[in-house]
């Protein structure tokens, strides 16, 4: 205990010692890890976009001719035992001209005009999970257009996989910048670390010549360094959750506009964990290569 | 407690090879005060070191305490050093910390419960008459004062040897017998002490067995 009270001193003394090259160190991990959580951020929620999306995507399927009464559940079962069809919710033409002048709302007396109804009897299928892709949605398109009832189907995810396409891009450009910034995090840390070194270098030649292990020597060089990415990550976190709160009222109502979001999403408390983590893992390779450079 | 065994020390100086040490070999006993006397450049801080394994003889055998030195791995050096004390001709405080935190350090370093500390450093800066300055920092102490603080930072760890390289070397004629007398304190309550310096005087003035060394050779072993 009394080891580990030392070393843990030590590491406070030499953090403090850091001075500038410790506070730009801190700031580089800030900056990395805010943008990288920049990213991540939007990346999350176009991702729980596109999951939605996926959940609420429909193919309909338009009939030649209303089925009589008795011929509808023989059609449904048909339809419903085709590979990839989850679920099936038949709409009479009489239903159908129902939900129009509903969604006509004051202009609904202009269906009344009509003098037949004009649309069409459908089945609104809900494509099974490995059917929600483009090409399992091509396929299953082609399975129901096999039947004679079939007058026209409409659907498909080409547009959904093109928005989880610009995710994909999105956390590539993410990872990419994240990358770049990390490395500069990681030499500014190594700089600090190298500097607390050459201050302590005396010290660590008395440790050594009274006996003291590589490890209690070196220990306190790692923690400072975890300490810094620490550090930075959480002045990242805290600043990512400002902007947050700051920009949520004007930016929402816009996403929930264009992406349909009800809400825009911050990192889950395991996420917040991860990038705190990602923080002292950067630290810690700044410590370690430093150590590197020292053992030499 | 120590024994050295045709040892051997060449360096290379281009293509040229000096021997730092040539063919040295003698023993000390346990309990034991043992002067190493040479001027300049004989070899006698080259042999301290191989002692505590801060260097490799180039051929030869060496045992401090027990053990082989030479055939220590990486992870056993420690050990091996925290068998033995050493003091130079200069101090080696560190500047900001004080008396009490420079002996302490050694102690905090070996990882000695903390309720151990307090009352060892004071004992052993009471050995050396300096407890009165336990809070002052080196440089606010005498050279001589600063060398005492050595040999209390030294002793801390109650090692059973002692290697001092010139630590009267900075000192007047007043520290340093100052110096000496404590060194034979040290050496009277049990610890073996193997003292290196260039004045011969020094070695007649303590009466003890006394290494001589010329051009890295052995040349007298008398006392």
């Amino acid at each position: 205990m009394s080891l580990l009270g030392f070393v843990l001193s030590e590491a406070g003394r030499d953090l403090r010692r850091a001075g500038r090259v410790g506070v730009s160190a801190i700031l580089l991990i800030t900056l990395s890890l805010g943008a990288l959580g920049v990213f991540w951020l939007l990346s999350l929620n176009l991702g729980r976009a596109v999951v939605q999306w996926r959940e609420r995507l429909r193919v309909v399927i338009y009939l030649k001719n209303e089925p009589t009464p008795g011929a509808v559940d023989g059609l449904l079962k048909k339809v419903e035992s085709v590979e990839g069809v989850q679920r099936l919710r038949y709409i009479g033409k009489a239903e159908a001209l129902q939900t129009l002048k509903r969604q006509l709302g004051a202009q609904a007396s202009l269906v009344d005009q009509l003098p037949t109804n004009p649309l069409p009897a459908s089945m609104e299928v809900t494509p099974a999970a490995e059917a929600a892709t483009p090409e399992g949605t091509r396929a299953l398109i082609q399975r129901l257009s096999a039947f004679p009832e079939v007058e026209e189907i409409q659907g498909g995810t080409e547009w959904v996989e093109r928005v989880a396409q610009w995710r994909r891009l999105l956390d590539g450009v993410g990872l990419g910048v994240g990358a770049l910034l990390a490395l500069a995090a990681i030499l500014a840390v190594t700089t600090a670390i190298t500097l607390a070194l050459d201050a302590r270098r005396e010290e660590m030649e008395i440790m050594r010549l009274v006996g003291a292990t590589e490890r209690v020597i070196r220990l306190p060089l790692l923690i400072q360094g975890m300490a810094q990415g620490f550090l930075g990550a959480a002045v990242a976190l805290g600043g990512l959750y400002a902007a947050y709160r700051l920009t949520l009222p004007g930016v929402e109502p816009l996403i929930s506009l264009t992406l349909g979001l009800p809400r825009v999403a911050f990192f889950s408390w395991p996420e917040m964990a991860l990038l705190l983590g990602g923080g002292g893992l950067l630290g810690a390779v700044g410590g370690l290569l430093a150590k590197g450079r020292s053992a030499g | 407690m120590i024994q050295l065994q045709s040892v051997w020390k060449v360096y290379s100086a281009g293509s040229a090879k000096v021997p730092a040490l040539a063919d040295v070999s003698f023993q000390v006993a346990k309990g034991e005060f043992v002067v190493l006397a040479g001027p300049s450049g004989a070899g006698k801080t080259t042999l301290l070191r191989l002692l505590y394994r801060d260097e490799l003889p180039t051929e030869g055998e060496v045992q401090v305490a027990g053990r082989e030195v030479i055939g220590l791995r990486r992870w056993q050096i420690p050990q091996l050093r925290r068998a033995i004390g050493i003091v130079f001709q200069d101090a080696r405080l560190l500047p900001g910390r004080t008396v009490y935190d420079n002996v302490a350090f050694v102690l905090r370093v070996l990882g000695t419960p903390r309720r151990e500390i307090t009352p060892r450093v004071f004992q052993s800066l009471k050995a050396v008459g300096l407890q009165a300055k336990a809070q002052a920092f080196p440089a606010q102490l005498s050279q001589g004062e600063q060398q005492r603080a050595a040999l209390a930072r030294a002793l801390v760890k109650e090692p059973p040897l002692l290697l001092a390289d010139e630590p009267t070397g900075n000192l007047d004629e007043v520290m340093a017998d100052e110096i000496l007398e404590l060194l034979k304190e040290i050496w009277r309550r049990g610890t073996t002490v193997l003292l290196a310096t260039h004045r011969l005087s020094l070695a007649g003035q303590l009466k003890r067995r006394t290494l001589i060394l010329e051009l890295g050779r052995l040349v007298k072993d008398e006392g």
